[in-house]
């Protein structure tokens, strides 16, 4: 199935979530806990990073949209991030960067 | 006829009738460097501020909730080990900082006003954290929740003119600041950094404020174009969803003093920031 990345909150988090990308909860520089990407979440690991005090995490969600419904909401996304950078000259490279990655992430 | 231009001097003569200044948040920025006359002043303060006493509880139940726990955390103290000092101070700025801009701003912009606060008081926090800024994350969030405060003065003392800035801005594109200097002679950049002098804010606060519009300016304080892209950042990524978010240009000086690339490895940054933004406004959204 495809998925879709998403970060949340961790009291957002349920049992049974996939890692987008590796946990790695370190406090004043020391490593306390970790996960690698792609692990199933269990119970315990959500009560293990809410005890090290982890905030968010990022998770591979099932994507249940059809091939339309991603195609509309991928225009909607890009339509709202042109009209934002309406007034942007993007042959300012730096500008033309960051327009890039923010239309990049707004199509995943 | 024009209205004359704004001046230092009409600025600080009405700040007196905005609600006061928070001196809790000045007194936390005074002592970040001293984290255990941070935690005592916390301690004392949290004491006799029964809202975010109450935030503090919440949070800390949340907390026990998730990790089996079976008693009720009833104390501060208690509290504060659970959740950390860092979550504490956090939310005893945020509430504070929030409860001034609530009372402070004028009818109309209040709730946008405060989301694009909060958005760039996180985008500020994570940028220093994702660049490894030595400034530290409190500062950043202060930083980001007061860079507009000169709009709030000028939505509260000049509201119709104040206005007709932001539809000038939005209908031909020009930047919000560009505009004001037009109508008032002085940006919101300029007459935040004047009130941030009156509450004797720290000088790279003020700094900050004063030139998030312009961080090419030649400026020691890493936290100019912390700011300035923080802004850029929170508008590309339409957060808080304002009809005003719009990116017309941003300082590539800032960018490199800051050692940002935008490459595919910044998009985690973005999410980061967008799930936070989202947690932030939700908690504080009633102030």
């Amino acid at each position: 199935m495809r998925t879709r990345p998403r970060y949340l909150p961790l009291i957002e988090a349920e049992p049974g979530m996939v890692l987008g990308t590796p946990v790695r909860v370190t406090r004043q520089g020391q490593h306390r806990y970790s996960l690698p990407a792609g692990h199933r979440l269990t119970g315990d690991n959500l009560r293990q990073l809410a005890a090290h005090h982890a905030e968010f995490i990022f998770v591979a969600e099932p994507d249940s949209r059809s091939d339309e419904e991603v195609a509309v909401d991928a225009a909607n996304a890009a339509h709202r991030v042109l009209d934002i950078f309406s007034g942007a000259d993007l042959a300012d490279p730096t500008l033309a960067a960051l327009f890039d990655q923010v239309l990049a992430y707004r199509s995943a | 006829m024009s209205k004359p231009c704004i001046t230092r001097d009409e600025v600080l003569s009405r700040a007196d009738e905005l609600p006061a200044f928070p001196r809790i948040v000045v007194e936390i920025l005074a002592t970040l460097d001293d984290p255990d006359a941070s935690l005592a002043l916390l301690t004392e303060h949290i004491k006799q501020d029964p809202v975010i006493t109450a935030r503090v509880l919440a949070m800390a139940n949340n907390a026990a909730a998730r990790t089996r726990r079976l008693s009720m955390v009833r104390d501060v103290f208690t509290a504060t080990s659970l959740i950390g000092v860092g979550r504490v101070r956090e939310t005893a700025i945020t509430t504070r900082v929030g409860h001034f801009v609530a009372g402070g701003v004028g009818s109309g912009r209040g709730m946008g006003f405060w989301r694009h606060s909060v958005a760039v008081g996180v985008c500020s926090e994570e940028l220093a954290q994702h660049v490894a800024l030595r400034t530290p994350g409190d500062l950043a969030l202060v930083a980001g929740l007061l860079h507009d405060v000169g709009q709030l003065w000028l939505s509260r003392f000049r509201p119709d003119t104040s206005h007709e800035s932001w539809n000038e801005a939005l209908a031909h594109n020009d930047g919000i600041d560009v505009v004001e200097r037009e109508r008032f002679g002085v940006d919101h950049a300029e007459i935040g950094a004047w009130l941030a002098e009156h509450w004797k804010l720290p000088t790279s606060l003020i700094s900050g404020i004063r030139h998030h519009h312009d961080a090419g300016t030649e400026s020691d304080e890493l936290l100019v174009p912390l700011l300035h892209v923080a802004e850029v950042l929170s508008n590309a990524l339409d957060l808080g969803r304002r009809a005003e978010n719009r990116v017309t240009r941003i300082s590539s000086t800032a960018c490199s003093r800051l050692g940002i690339v935008w490459d595919e490895n910044i998009r985690p940054l973005f999410g980061r920031i967008e799930a936070r933004s989202a947690h932030a406004t939700s908690i504080f959204r009633h102030e």
